[in-house]
């Protein structure tokens, strides 16, 4: 270089200029962004189902896995960030299922309403098991969870044999819906309740119930309330359970009480399952997880005729693949993922010191 | 009688009060070092431009030796921060170097530092420019600023005066129901006060009838052999047992004397007692400064709806509570390792850490439950200082419970020994040393022996 | 009642040498159950012998998770454990309609009538207006229940096994420092626990006339509740309270033949239930566990 050129920059140093390119990618490092971006193209299958270039079976099975990612985000932040287990998810679906057609259907109210009254119904039962999980902890609690929600499906087959909807009623935003406006729904209640999930667990709130997960004397040492945090972690899952269950009835709109799976425990332990292989502690590996429990048959094995005829190959499937992950990855895809970051990221370091050191000796 | 019901919630109105203008303070102080932080960026970048102008016309003239200084400096720099940042993804990327590797790369840094400054005199030997030779200061005319840190200042301080208008009044009626209700007082002097106290677990009695008073601003040890309920004690003051019998009063931010026994175990901290605990329980999955947010927690007004949609006022708080982690990190020693997850970090940092998070909620007393185990001789040495150091920075008491008798002997003003539960000998280390009593219990030396020491 | 107190003793000695809950408890006797099935159905092998071979199976299976799961994922959480006996969940239910064929339910009558040959009639009760009936099938399965649960106590409480198990359920590290050796402790109890299970579905599948891959399901259930009930850190306790749990659903349809009660036995698992969750919200650590202080 230049002596003059290099003297002016050693005397007169620029000050540290963020580089053009670095914008994009600081937009799309924002979880907010990423979580937006899915969204629109979330929306966009929908649309082009709409035009014919996608099958409207594959947009229909997408529906479905969203909603059960709803409940698999609420269930993440209960089990991966407040360590609490539960089996009481079906129930908690179950309930958000009955009661929004309990209004609508029965009593003829409006979907807001239903839909409040929902929330409230939901951040009520929250409250309860909030409470319980206050005395029992562990594997204790997933069972007693687990007889909530066996009391729920027992109430449900009691009170009605059929949750039956006609959506043609649902009046959202002054209009009539259908199936196609109920994914949109669906699309947008996933985004919604990812970001705000996402702002969450990056907030004091996250950070506590990590806390508290870890060590809860620590964490009361801290200052943070076990009973606020727990009940909060129960509240938020439920009220995601009852949002899946409320869309899943508007989506499904045929729900027979007593041979629904939705009810059994299966559908607790496919959302446990699904958190668990994509990753605890992590939205979009949790995602990830819920299509590959519920997404993978659905939308993409059906077309495989070997797989149409042999439908118990995806559960043994899905099983085996539980076990592989959970033996080898604890965390999950999530786990998986980073952990080959960190690899790739060790071997840039060691590469980089072999170069520093290197050019010298 | 101690505080009554009235009187608790305005201690606690008072005590959200203090947050309130400690954060407008310190929101205050942030904005002001922001505006002057940005009006001296701007007029650096002024001089820069003038200067720079000035040079590049009359380069000829400048002298050789400033030449070569500048350009040495620089490419000296520039090295130092490649260093640097390798350093820093090394630590980041949690690779483990081994000592040979960490030779030789300080001897690659040191040649390579060498070898700039070599090869930069042999390039520049030859310049054309006089020997000697410093251009002129450029003369930058500052533009007439309306002082924005007077502005600030003022917006911040109409509402600080405010809600300390408010505190007085809370101050005020604390002092007449003070007057009107009859209660324990605390003798002056002591900030924690143990009186008589039982804790049972079953027909066992881990602590049986210990008193002992703690003054303000010392170092107290409490020592004890193994089992004599050290942690027993730690946990009835921390309120993680509930003391089956026996007095704990503690003197409060609002000097107010508090029964410890009402308080809940979330709840002590608000007072300023915080504790580190035996096995380091510092969080893995976050990085070391989100650990000590954590001990902030309690400092954050906003709520659950301002973290979902982190509203402006969760972010304000945020900066403030980091940059006031980021200070006791600084404090600690620890800054290198502001962004490095909790998790695989070296044991000795992780208990720094947890003591670091003592230091988040401006502490009255810390208890450190064996603060040296696990430490080697150089780290306890080093602890030892730093014991004294947070005292003095941060004036406040520090209770001890610890085993290595050098680290006690050397830190504390007073020591209580105990066994089974009661106590032993209370005094100076020095006291404590010659008491034939703790000497019995250490040595043990027992006379009707029935193997249970 | 039988059934789900041999599953809940099944479920306790997997947790208490593994520290996990198996929830493929149920699976795993579901596909001895067909194993049975097979054996009489197709290949006319006699009743006894049919069982005998089913929990064979039942006993491979156990033994085989243990060793090829358990042992190589140690260093795998508690909740992972969970989470891998429920990947077995899916594993069987897909496997039962492949290798057994797909349609869903299954005869059982081999079993059943042979069982049901040997039997005299039911015994009817009367009893305070109503009637309680025992089958003579509830009466066998109460006999072998009795004897199987008072052959494990016994063991338990006298043998070198059982002190074995009992050292590694309440340490598995200090258990392997005393020089036993945990690895065949935790297998032979995952084989008992699946040949219990096994025996217990046969048992349960008994009383009617077919199966499918998901029918322990409810049993299993009942048996976690009871487990937890009657508190896991005893090995009685579970037992006991699987006896509870049918013996309190049917005290709560006795009362529907009573006036005013009618509609009662609709409500009978909730009211169950409900009493339950009361009952360990009073006392967590289970009607008969021991109250564990909280180290800090």
């Amino acid at each position: 270089m230049d002596i003059k050129q290099e003297y002016l920059s050693a005397a007169y140093p620029e000050s540290a200029k963020k580089a053009a390119g670095g914008n994009v990618r600081a937009v799309f490092a924002n979880p907010l962004a990423q979580i937006a971006l899915v969204g629109v193209v979330l929306a966009l299958v929908q649309f082009l189902a709409l035009g014919g270039m996608i099958s409207s079976a594959f947009a229909y099975a997408l529906g479905n896995t969203l909603i059960y990612a709803i409940v698999a985000i609420g269930f993440c932040l209960l089990l991966g960030y407040s360590g609490l287990a539960s089996l009481g998810t079906a129930g908690f679906i179950g309930l958000g299922s009955y009661v929004a057609f309990y209004l609508i259907e029965g009593m003829g109210a409006p979907y807001y309403v239903a839909l409040f009254v929902t929330l409230a119904v939901s951040i009520a039962l929250g409250v309860i098991v909030g409470f319980i999980s206050l005395r029992i902890e562990g594997i204790y609690l997933a069972i007693m969870t687990l007889a909530l929600a066996e009391i729920i499906r027992s109430l449900l087959m009691v009170l009605k044999a059929t949750i039956k909807i006609n959506i043609n009623n649902i009046v959202l935003f002054g209009v009539n819906v259908n199936e196609k406006a109920v994914y949109l729904l669906i699309t947008a209640t996933f985004i919604i309740l990812m970001a705000l999930t996402s702002n969450l667990i990056r907030s004091p709130v996250g950070r506590a119930m990590l806390a508290m997960k870890d060590s809860t004397s620590a964490a009361q040492a801290m200052g943070i309330s076990l009973m606020k945090y727990r009940l909060l972690a129960f509240v938020i899952s439920t009220i995601y359970a009852a949002m899946g269950g409320l869309l899943y009835m508007m989506y499904v709109r045929n729900m027979t009480t007593a041979t629904s799976t939705l009810l059994t425990l299966s559908t607790s332990l496919n959302i446990l399952g699904a958190v668990i292989i994509g990753g605890a502690k992590s939205l979009w590996g949790t995602t990830f997880g819920t299509f590959i429990i519920y997404g993978l048959q659905s939308m993409f094995l059906s077309k495989i005729r070997f797989f149409v005829e042999n439908p118990a190959f995806i559960t043994m499937i899905t099983g085996l693949l539980i076990i592989v992950v959970v033996m080898f990855f604890p965390g999950g895809f999530a786990q998986m993922l980073s952990s080959l970051r960190l690899w790739l990221r060790r071997k840039r370091v060691e590469r980089r010191i072999r170069d520093y050191v290197g050019n010298e000796s | 009688m101690s505080a009554t019901r009235a009187e608790r919630r305005l201690l606690e109105k008072a005590r959200r009060l203090r947050i309130e203008i400690g954060m407008l303070e310190a929101a205050r102080e942030l904005q002001i070092e922001k505006a002057a932080a940005k009006k001296a960026a701007r007029s650096a970048e002024r001089a820069r431009a003038a200067g720079r102008e000035l040079a590049e016309k009359s380069f000829e003239k400048l002298g050789a030796d400033e030449i070569r200084r500048a350009i040495t400096e620089k490419r000296l720099r520039e090295e130092n921060e490649r260093y640097a940042a390798l350093r820093k993804e090394i630590l980041l990327s949690g690779y483990l170097l081994s000592d040979k590797d960490n030779e030789a790369l300080a001897d690659a840094h040191t040649a390579r530092l060498e070898r700039i400054r070599e090869n930069t005199a042999a390039e520049l030997s030859e310049l054309s420019n006089p020997a000697q030779g410093q251009l002129p200061i450029p003369t930058v005319d500052e533009p007439e600023e309306t002082s924005s840190a007077e502005a600030i200042r003022a917006r911040f301080d109409e509402q600080i005066s405010q809600a300390r208008k408010r505190l007085r009044e809370v101050e005020r009626r604390l002092e007449s129901g003070a007057a009107s209700t009859e209660r324990t007082e605390l003798e002056e002097g002591l900030v924690l006060s143990v009186k008589e106290l039982k804790m049972y677990f079953g027909g066992v009695k881990a602590v049986d009838g210990l008193s002992f008073d703690v003054r303000e601003g010392e170092i107290f040890g409490l020592i004890g052999p193994n089992g004599a309920g050290k942690t027993t004690v730690f946990n009835c003051i921390t309120q993680f047992y509930k003391p089956t019998g026996g007095k704990l009063l503690f003197r409060g931010r609002e000097n107010e004397v508090l029964d410890l026994t009402k308080e809940k175990v979330h709840d002590v901290i608000l007072h300023g007692i915080v504790r580190t605990f035996q096995n380091v329980e510092v969080v893995p999955e976050l990085t070391v400064l989100e650990n000590l947010l954590i001990a902030g927690h309690r400092q954050y007004s906003s709520g659950i709806a301002a973290s979902a949609l982190h509203l402006p006022k969760l972010r304000r708080e945020e900066e403030i509570i980091r940059r006031k982690a980021e200070k006791v990190l600084q404090f600690m020693g620890l800054t290198a390792f502001s962004g490095a997850y909790a998790f695989g970090l070296p044991y000795g940092i992780l208990k720094k850490i947890e003591i670091a998070r003592t230091l988040m909620c401006s502490p009255r007393l810390i208890i450190l439950d064996e603060p040296a185990a696990g430490l080697n001789d150089a780290e306890t040495a080093e602890l030892a200082s730093l014991i004294r150091r947070i005292r003095d920075e941060y004036r406040c008491t520090i209770l001890l419970v610890e085993h290595d008798m050098g680290l006690v002997m050397d830190v504390c003003d007073r020591i209580c020994a105990i066994s089974f539960g009661k106590l032993l000998a209370f005094g100076t280390p020095e006291e404590i040393q010659t008491d034939p009593n703790v000497q019995q219990a250490y040595l043990g030396v027992e006379e009707d022996d029935d193997g249970t020491a | 009642m039988c059934v789900t107190a041999l599953a809940a003793f099944a479920v306790t000695i997997i947790f208490r040498t593994s520290t996990t809950a198996n929830f493929a408890q149920g699976a795993i006797s579901a596909f001895g159950c067909y194993v049975v099935a097979d054996l009489l159905n197709k290949k006319g092998v006699p009743v006894y012998l049919g069982v005998f071979g089913g929990i064979l199976v039942g006993v491979a299976i156990g033994v085989f998770i243990d060793l090829l799961v358990f042992r190589k994922g140690r260093h795998v959480n508690e909740l992972g454990k969970q989470i891998i006996t429920m990947g077995f969940v899916s594993l069987f239910f897909g496997g039962i309609p492949l290798i057994f064929g797909t349609p869903e339910r299954i005869p059982f009558e081999a079993f059943y009538n042979t069982v049901k040959a040997k039997t005299s009639p039911n015994f009817v009760i009367p009893a305070m207006g109503g009637e309680i009936v025992i089958t003579k099938h509830a009466l066998i399965c109460l006999g072998i229940t009795v004897v199987i649960l008072a052959v494990l106590f016994l063991l338990l409480k006298f043998s070198k096994w059982g002190l074995g198990v009992r050292a590694t359920a309440s340490s598995e590290f200090t258990a392997e420092l005393m020089g036993i050796d945990t690895h065949v402790i935790t297998a032979i109890s995952w084989a008992l626990a699946c040949g219990l299970g096994v025996l217990a579905a046969v048992m349960y599948a008994g009383g009617g006339t077919s199966i499918s891959a998901g029918f322990m399901t409810t049993i299993q259930v009942n048996a976690f509740l009871a487990c937890i009930l009657g508190g896991f850190s005893t090995f009685y306790g579970p037992v006991i309270g699987a006896v509870l749990i049918p013996l309190a659903a049917s005290c709560v349809g006795f009362l529907a033949n009573f006036k005013g009660f009618y509609g009662i036995s609709r409500w009978q698992m909730v009211i169950v239930y409900v009493l339950l969750l009361i009952a360990i919200l009073i006392k967590p650590e289970g009607l008969f566990g021991k109250k564990t202080v909280k180290k800090v």
